[in-house]
């Protein structure tokens, strides 16, 4: 007993660093990402007052006087000041005119303004459903986001409802990507397994080889790879040009920007992380079992499918899960080599990153996206063989 | 005692700066000679050491710095509608005109944060070794009849719901009166709809470029700067100056920058007469300052500056964009993806 308790203390201390760095690296900004995706301080932020009397206001009819006035005031102030924009994106992302209407209010107001000039001047201040979005926007927290990541919307009232037919994108974003990935992990398994029962069957020395040539594509960018391949699919590059010289086609024909050139390079990026582990693992196999199977009269085939193939299906399953878990998050690939129906759900997170800074949206969709990767896993773990 | 004074007399001699001074813009040619005559003609007048950077138009970078208070870019080149938008955000400071001579720039050339800096366009291209004759018009971009092959537009509703438009028929003068309205939005997007299985999206200006050399698409749109450039190096590119849309774009100073003074300088002198004079020997340059935007010298030697052309072309409205921009450009990125 007492010599097992420093050994068990060692290893604590020693897994603490990884601990450590999981904690900051990982739980933490999944923690941001989670608080960003429901954070909602525009309102807040901008024109605290009036934030302070939405709070208050029941809801039922309009607001109080003085609420008029103190908004008329501080959207005011908040043009001068160079203040407005934040708010202004926020608040059209919920309802579009939102805009039009806060700033021509603002620019309007004097640094004074008298209580009634806000229904005055637009008849939208007189309708309560442009206060109730200010209202919800002055709480803090917004389920918005994550509704409009799954192509839900808030009435006037508050209650979800389904977006108009036409207008949502990211259902059928999340779905192609989720086929894309399916895709791509099927392919992977189809051409990595042959290839790594044919590894795990050369001579030591041969397969050191084989494995280093698996391996060097690991050693060069992803965004070098993509390229390579965005050179050879070219209108006159290598691919058409051989193609045309062996008569197989008539003119140089239409590879990239297709979802077959996004397969292509996804799958050439991602063989190696099928390769790796079905190589370990039928490494492994007794040889022993196949011939034992083969004395009791088992043909080829049957040898294969009731005892090579249960046993490499552990392999199978890791290295698959790891090929769709980075399948579904691929952003430079489709982005390069796809059109635009091609694109997954990591450029629409780029977009709202990168184009309109709508870091409410990029959580959300991250949101979903973990979500539906987490029951994917989940998925997987209870349906594993090992597990019956 | 004396080691202390020369210490406090090296750091009272260097130039109070945080850091160099960056100036931003979108590349291409134009900046490689902006850096020639413009930036490194400010280094050399003042002194003062100037490096540039590059950047494919995205806001967000700079809301990213101005709002975490980590200011890395000084001068940045916005389209208009951008500058407008960023001036209500806070992100750029208004402009000194005690150090930028407004007098200087043309009608609408200036802004409560921004100072004028060129003119650019887009032209439909295309490469005539490869197609003989190809579609003169917007309305003939469209017809995928008489000449197949993708079409590559520049990713945004902006310019795009405009050719669209144009393409329909819709009179130029008459173009922003139809988007404003939700009929004419719904037209422009139906039309797109027409031909969206040949459409491909460009975000960077030199891809047009890339991709109607490669062969990749059959027609372009792309800055007319570069495409003028390419055809003076000797590509097969026709300038199709009836297809242009232009705007100007204005040099702005990030707002929390350490070298506000010296930003509005390096403004100063890139809109003076005799830099942007020099610049125009090497670059068909459209400014805007008078002095050298009307120097009938000038316009003779550069056949292929946007002013000389802006009858035949329409001009961007910056206010539309700044009130219409958010909502059409969601439209937009939802109409793409689908």
């Amino acid at each position: 007993m007492t010599p097992r308790k420093p050994v068990a203390r060692l290893g604590l201390l020693l897994t603490l660093p990884a601990l450590l760095l999981v904690a900051f690296a990982l739980l933490l900004p999944l923690g941001l990402n989670l608080a960003t995706a429901v954070r909602d301080p525009e309102l807040a932020a901008t024109l605290p007052r009036s934030a302070a009397l939405l709070r208050q206001w029941d809801g039922i009819g309009l607001p109080e006087d003085a609420a008029f006035a103190t908004l008329a005031e501080e959207l005011h102030t908040a043009l001068e000041d160079q203040r407005i924009g934040s708010l202004i994106a926020r608040l059209n992302f919920e309802r579009a005119g939102m805009r039009t209407l806060l700033l021509r209010t603002a620019r309007a107001m004097p640094a004074a303004p008298a209580s009634m000039a806000l229904p005055a001047l637009d008849p939208q201040w007189g309708d309560p459903a442009t206060w109730h979005i200010l209202r919800r926007a002055s709480l803090g927290i917004t389920p918005l986001y994550l509704l409009r990541a799954l192509d839900l919307d808030l009435a006037a009232d508050g209650a979800i409802i389904a977006q108009p037919a036409g207008q949502g994108v990211f259902l059928n974003l999340f779905a192609r990507s989720f086929a894309i990935a399916v895709v791509v992990t099927g392919l992977c398994v189809l051409i990595g397994y042959p290839v790594a029962h044919a590894i795990a069957g050369l001579s030591p020395g041969w397969g050191r080889a084989a494995m280093a040539l698996v391996l060097v594509p690991f050693w060069i960018s992803i965004l070098v790879r993509t390229t390579a391949w965005f050179i050879l699919l070219q209108h006159d590059g290598p691919i058409n040009a051989a193609l045309l010289a062996f008569g197989l086609i008539d003119a140089p024909a239409q590879l990239m920007f297709t979802r077959f050139a996004v397969l292509l390079a996804m799958v050439h990026v991602l063989l190696p992380f099928i390769i790796l582990p079905l190589v370990g693992v039928m490494r492994r196999i007794d040889r022993g079992l196949l011939r034992a199977a083969a004395s009791l009269g088992a043909p080829a085939w049957r040898r294969f499918a009731f005892v090579y193939l249960p046993l490499t299906l552990p392999g199978v399953g890791a290295g698959a899960l790891i090929v769709f878990m980075m399948a579904i998050g691929f952003y430079i690939t489709p982005a390069l080599l796809g059109g635009a129906t091609d694109q997954m759900v990591s450029a629409a997170i780029a977009d709202y990153v990168n184009g309109s800074l709508n870091w409410g949206m990029a959580s959300a969709l991250s949101v979903w996206l973990l979500v539906g990767c987490a029951l994917i896993v989940s998925a997987a773990y209870y349906l594993a063989p090992s597990r019956r | 005692m004396f080691r202390k004074l020369v210490l406090i007399a090296c750091l009272v001699a260097t130039p109070a700066l945080a850091r160099d001074l960056t100036v931003v813009a979108g590349g291409g040619g134009f900046q490689d000679n902006a850096r020639k005559h413009l930036f490194q003609g400010f280094a050399q007048a003042t002194g003062q050491k100037v490096v540039d950077d590059i950047y494919d138009g995205e806001q967000a970078k700079i809301a990213a710095m101005v709002k975490n208070h980590d200011v890395t870019w000084d001068v940045v080149m916005v389209e208009a509608p951008e500058m407008v938008r960023g001036c209500e955000d806070g992100l750029f400071e208004k402009m000194d005109w005690s150090i930028v001579d407004k007098a200087k720039f043309i009608p609408n050339g200036t802004a409560t944060c921004g100072a004028g800096a060129v003119g650019w366009g887009v032209t439909v291209f295309y490469d005539t070794k490869r197609i003989a004759n190809g579609p003169t018009t917007y309305a003939q971009l469209w017809d995928t009849k008489t000449w197949p092959g993708k079409r590559l537009l520049r990713n945004g509703a902006k310019m795009t719901l405009e050719i669209a438009l144009l393409a329909d028929g819709v009179p130029a003068a008459d173009v922003y009166k139809v988007l404003a309205t939700p009929a004419g939005q719904d037209r422009a997007f139906a039309k797109l709809d027409a031909i969206k299985p040949n459409l491909v999206w460009w975000k960077s200006g030199a891809q047009p470029l890339q991709l109607v050399g490669s062969g990749d698409v059959a027609f372009a749109v792309g800055y007319v700067g570069r495409t003028a450039k390419a055809a003076q190096d000797g590509a097969a590119y026709p300038l199709l100056w009836q297809t242009m849309l232009f705007s100007f774009d204005f040099w702005t100073v990030v707002k929390g920058s350490p070298n506000v003074t010296q930003a509005m300088k390096l403004v100063n002198y890139m809109t003076d007469a005799a830099p942007l004079r020099a610049l125009a020997q090497d670059w068909a340059v459209s400014p805007a300052t008078t002095a050298v935007a009307q120097d009938p010298a000038i316009r003779a030697k550069n056949k292929a500056m946007v002013a000389e052309h802006a009858a035949d072309g329409l001009f961007i409205d910056t206010e539309f964009w700044v009130q219409y921009g958010d909502d059409l450009e969601r439209r937009f990125a939802a109409w793409v993806a689908r």
